[in-house]
């Protein structure tokens, strides 16, 4: 499978529109990510992938020809769903052994999966005893056991630690490499922003906003912030190198104790520096910051 | 039926066999028929008229427990761990994921009523233990049909904690107050319901049916209007589709309510 593509994907739920047109397109090799606010959408449209939810229109392609998202389709799929707690009663390998068995997974491979997600020794331990973070790790070596084409991760960054977060980006590092596609649904920006392709930005059932975190961060046209450290013994010259920035008028300057922030159009940066040049002596560290998906979310979200 | 049938079978056995709950209710019904069958022993009394018919009291209050206790989270559960929708993004079908976890537990609770019947028998004396095996098939079904409706309140529950509520409410209802209300409503009526309407009504519960049918197996069918009771056994067909409705039924409409309610 080399693409899937969603086009006008509509679901209702009663009187509330869940999906609204969705266009959605998965390529090979690319981690696609979802994001919005409660209820906009995004679990819905984990649904429709899984077969879960039948939407009321719109048609599915895979490698550009038509597609139903029947029981063959079902096999090309791993899912992670959120916060999941599977049942206590049982190990972590008795519960990869049925998703094994039923899969059509090789035995064998629930060891090297377990090994895979760190829960080798804890394996044939109940799960009752499982941190969290463990119960998570576990719901990812699920959805990796049978290798799948598609890799639905709903929330994967929840109740991962340190070590955790390392396992779950050299899945998708793995994933991306095998030229296999990932879909992942978050809350959590920041964490996910290096390492995905494609962003979704979607509200009540519509896509807000598409594209890469470049592409996102144009859309937005938020300001890049300049961190100037000023010399400790600069003292009056500092304060005539922010007048000079302020007569620039290209934006805004804020000085604190050893530091200038600006916040500037990412087309001032080079600007801000040349004037900064001027005052020799002053400035003895420049961080230039890009306006973080956070931020450019909350303003595509603002703005709609 | 399927892969993932198939594979869903054992694993809800498995699950279900290591439920602490499951265990202890299973270990009490064991030791309590245990009980009844050594205490038949020791007694002067015709054996079949005194070990069987406590038997069946004990079985049917306990025997529709524990088939609760096993199912009332099969659906609800899922829901709850977010699981279900996992399980049902395998390859596999709605009906088929109800019919593999109604087998999966009825093999769990085959196992923990078995135990129990197997107890009773081996400490019974020959002809105790004879009389004793006329238990086991209609002692299965009675378990069989309340895991039926425990698995269909597990479909209509949102939350586990419900679930848990309502078969203990559907228990108490069924094994304790439904014979209570039947009696109620000939003292209310003065004795005027009709002996066919009161037969409905008794038959027309899954554990007064079970009743029913192992009086008649222990003291023969003149027995229960000897005692007043005019409840009678219908015919053998009757009598299947009976049990067939009480099994067969509550699984439908849990595959039902499946197919059409959110799963995510």
């Amino acid at each position: 499978m080399k693409t899937l593509a969603a086009r006008e994907i509509s679901v209702r739920f009663g009187q509330i529109q869940a999906l609204d047109s969705i266009d959605l397109k998965l390529e090979t090799g690319g981690i696609t990510m979802m994001v919005g606010p409660n209820g906009a959408g995004k679990t819905t449209l984990i649904a429709v992938l899984l077969g879960l939810i039948r939407p009321a229109c719109g048609v599915f392609e895979v490698d550009g020809e038509s597609a139903s998202l029947d029981r063959d389709w079902k096999r090309r799929i791993g899912y992670l769903p959120e916060a999941v707690a599977f049942a206590e009663n049982l190990t972590g390998r008795q519960l990869l052994l049925f998703f094994a068995r039923a899969r059509g997974t090789q035995i064998q491979r629930v060891d090297s999966v377990l090994e895979r997600v760190g829960l080798s020794a804890a394996g044939r331990r109940s799960i009752r005893g499982y941190s969290r973070g463990m119960r998570q790790r576990l719901g990812l070596g699920v959805a990796i056991l049978s290798n799948p084409e598609l890799l639905i991760l709903d929330e994967p960054t929840s109740g991962l630690d340190q070590e955790g977060l390392s396992l779950l980006w050299s899945i998708l590092e793995e994933w991306q490499a095998q030229g296999r596609m990932v879909l992942t649904s978050t809350h959590d920006l920041a964490l996910m922003e290096r390492h995905v392709s494609d962003i979704y930005i979607l509200r009540a059932g519509r896509i807000l906003a598409q594209g890469t975190a470049q592409e996102l961060r144009e859309a937005a046209n938020l300001p890049h912030r300049i961190r100037l450290a000023t010399h400790g013994d600069a003292g009056r010259k500092v304060e005539l190198l922010c007048d000079a920035m302020r007569k620039w008028g290209r934006g805004r300057i804020e000085r604190s104790d050893d530091q200038i922030l600006a916040e500037v159009p990412s087309d001032a940066i080079l600007e801000m520096v040349k004037i900064q040049s001027q005052f020799p002596g002053v400035v003895v560290g420049i961080r230039v910051e890009e306006p973080t998906l956070d931020l450019i979310y909350d303003k595509l979200l603002g703005a709609a | 039926m399927g892969r993932v049938g198939r594979a869903l079978i054992w694993h809800e056995f498995l699950e279900r066999a290591r439920d602490r709950w499951v265990v202890v209710v299973s270990i009490l019904f064991a030791l309590l028929a245990s009980a009844v069958g050594l205490y038949g022993n020791n007694s002067q009394t015709e054996v079949a008229r005194l070990t069987g018919p406590s038997l069946v009291t004990l079985a049917t209050m306990l025997v529709p427990l524990v088939a609760l206790v096993l199912s009332h989270d099969a659906i609800a559960g899922e829901r709850e761990r977010n699981t279900l929708g996992l399980l049902l993004s395998l390859p596999v079908g709605r009906y088929e994921v109800i019919f593999a976890k109604f087998i999966g537990r009825s093999l769990a609770l085959v196992l923990a009523i078995g135990l129990g019947l197997f107890a009773a028998t081996a400490l019974a004396d020959r002809e105790n233990a004879m009389a004793l095996t006329v238990l086991i098939g209609p002692t299965l079904l009675l378990g069989l049909a309340f895991l039926s409706i425990g698995l269909l309140i597990s479909a209509c529950a949102p939350r586990q904690a419900t679930a848990a509520s309502v078969v203990v409410v559907v228990w108490f209802c069924l094994v304790f107050f439904y014979d209570l209300g039947i009696l109620g409503l000939l003292v209310l009526t003065d004795g005027g319901l009709s002996p066919s309407l009161v037969n409905g009504l008794v038959l027309g519960n899954p554990a007064g049916l079970y009743r029913v049918q192992m009086m008649e197996s222990f003291a023969g069918p003149d027995f229960l209007q000897e005692m007043g009771i005019f409840a009678g056994l219908p015919g053998q067909k009757t009598l299947a589709s009976l049990w067939g409705a009480w099994l067969l039924i509550p699984l439908f409409l849990s595959g039902l309510l499946l197919s059409r309610r959110k799963v995510i």
